[in-house]
């Protein structure tokens, strides 16, 4: 039989990474950080629960975040002007979106929500400011990370572009 | 129904004012018994406030919030006890000289001779009813020590206070990233970033004051040492001027009615310092105008207009700037609020507080305008 005072002083000892942590490391804007810097980041992100079909974000609305799935599914869409939807992209469970809003104060190109109840990481651009204040290597971590991302994206438009014009021409 | 819809249904508005002002009435009931709790959490936002970049800072150079909380700790700790202590041990050197002057032979008759002289209709030689002059000196003592039991209980409390805010202070230096992350967990989802950005630009207002004021304070502060060398440089006999100017400094935080509060100290010490001087007694306005200023008196008043004319015309616009952008008018209105509510505390607090609800006001108004992208 467990000793239980052995068990509740070892407890940290055999703490195990949390969840948070888990969906944190699968995303590419955190790739390269040490334990301690996932905790850090661990203690500022902010969880949300969402309901099925809850929007997240609408398109047009000022982005101040960015989203990472932890648990369920996330719809992107646009929707014209008969509320026809047009869905951009369905994420999963360690997907993120929304990731320029850590960069500019545009609004949002689309709407978010949820497909079925999802819970959801939140990290905002005020967050990653705290951070480069506070922590500028983690901070620059990010934003290099952050600069990776958005220009794979770029490589990736352009080369989609190319091939469109080749095809229309 | 569409959001526009529901937010102009004339029901939903009479609920929402009902609402309104069961909340304003219950926390009206309640405030007697939680207004104390409340200004120590006040403060302890203050305090936080003012602190939190040096913490940040201190963080980001060694690597550890827990030794950045505590090195700040001590400093402020080992500033203040230096500060009061010194302040302290020098007042009651300056208490000792002046009981000692009071009490020589000369000076009492000084005095006796000048009030009878100005004040002819005082006669202080008047002792013709004895019981009545016992009954009123027992009165007196009475009365005095009703008073410092009120100012030993005033002080108690004040300590209390003090110590419970500096504690709450530290406590939340230490957690206040995962503080603010627990505040806005009951966010409803279509607020969130909206939220985030409120409490962002909350933080930003009142910090950007509050650095803003404290500089102009010590701005104030020190002109008022330098101006007060300059008068004791023509024989002003002034005593304590950097306490004088720390005070002068402290009493600027409050807007408009600060600066004459931190004139009073200089006069008084103008006058405890220069009493039974006839050349000090009879001293004109900066020596030379025909205007007398006794004991220097508007010697004083006058360099702390200049310090003031200064401060509100070439450092406070530079440094505080329009941090708060509130229109004069606004401002003299929250003062008399703040006041009538709190006291000088309530002046201390009005301008920012506020700004807070100037802000809050602005977000609301943008929720409002724009809540079909919620």
């Amino acid at each position: 039989m467990k000793n239980a005072i052995w068990t509740n002083i070892f407890r940290n000892w055999q703490q195990t990474e949390s969840k948070t942590v888990m969906t944190l490391k699968q995303v590419p804007i955190f790739k390269g950080l040490s334990e301690r810097e996932f905790l850090e980041i661990e203690t500022i992100i902010h969880e949300r629960a969402f309901h099925p079909k809850e929007i997240i974000f609408k398109r047009q609305a000022p982005g101040e975040a960015m989203y990472i799935i932890m648990a369920g599914d996330v719809e992107i869409y646009i929707e014209d002007h008969n509320d026809n939807k047009n869905v951009l992209a369905t994420l999963e469970q360690g997907d993120f979106f929304g990731e320029l809003a850590l960069l500019d104060n545009e609004t949002r190109s689309a709407t978010a929500a949820a497909i079925e109840s999802s819970t959801i990481l939140v990290f905002s651009q005020t967050d990653l400011e705290s951070l480069i204040e506070r922590k500028p290597s983690l901070g620059n971590k990010i934003l290099l990370n952050l600069a990776r991302v958005t220009g794979a994206r770029l490589r990736k438009t352009n080369e989609l572009l190319a091939v469109t014009q080749k095809e229309s021409a | 129904m569409s959001t526009q819809a529901i937010s102009h249904d004339p029901m939903l508005k009479f609920y929402r004012l009902v609402v309104g002002l069961l909340v304003v009435g219950f926390i009206y009931i309640i405030w007697p018994y939680i207004s104390n709790v409340v200004t120590m959490l006040i403060f302890t936002f203050l305090f936080t406030t003012i602190l939190l970049p040096l913490v940040d800072y201190l963080e980001r150079k060694i690597n550890s919030r827990g030794f950045s909380v505590l090195i700040i700790t001590v400093v402020s700790i080992t500033i203040i006890v230096t500060f009061l202590g010194s302040f302290v041990s020098n007042f009651v050197d300056q208490a000792k000289d002046f009981s000692v002057k009071l009490n020589q032979e000369e000076y009492i008759s000084d005095l006796t001779n000048l009030i009878q002289e100005k004040l002819p209709a005082f006669d202080l030689n008047e002792t013709d009813n004895q019981t009545a002059l016992v009954s009123k000196i027992q009165g007196y003592v009475k009365s005095t020590l009703q008073n410092l039991l009120s100012m030993v209980g005033a002080v108690g409390g004040f300590l209390f206070t003090t110590v419970m805010v500096f504690i709450f202070t530290i406590i939340l230096l230490f957690e206040y990233h995962h503080f603010k992350k627990s505040l806005v967990r009951f966010l409803p989802n279509k607020f969130f970033e909206v939220g985030l950005r409120m409490i962002y630009n909350i933080e930003h207002q009142i910090s950007n004051y509050l650095t803003g004021q404290l500089l102009a304070a010590v701005s104030v502060a020190v002109m008022s040492i330098v101006g007060l060398f300059f008068l004791n440089l023509g024989g002003a006999n002034l005593t304590l001027i950097v306490f004088i100017g720390t005070i002068a400094g402290l009493a600027n935080l409050i807007p408009l009615v600060g600066p004459f509060v931190g004139m009073i100290p200089a006069i008084v010490i103008a006058v405890m310092n220069n009493l039974g001087n006839d050349i000090a007694l009879n001293h004109v306005l900066f020596g030379i105008t025909p205007v007398p200023s006794p004991f220097y008196i508007f010697d004083i008043a006058v360099m702390f207009l200049i310090v003031q004319q200064i401060d509100n015309n070439l450092v406070t616009p530079v440094l505080v700037g329009e941090s708060v952008g509130l229109h004069p008018i606004m401002v003299m209105i929250a003062l008399l609020i703040g006041g009538t509510l709190m006291g000088p505390m309530g002046m201390l607090f009005a301008v920012p507080a506020a700004g807070v609800l100037k802000v809050i006001y602005q977000e609301v108004s943008f929720i409002t305008k724009n809540s079909h992208l919620l």
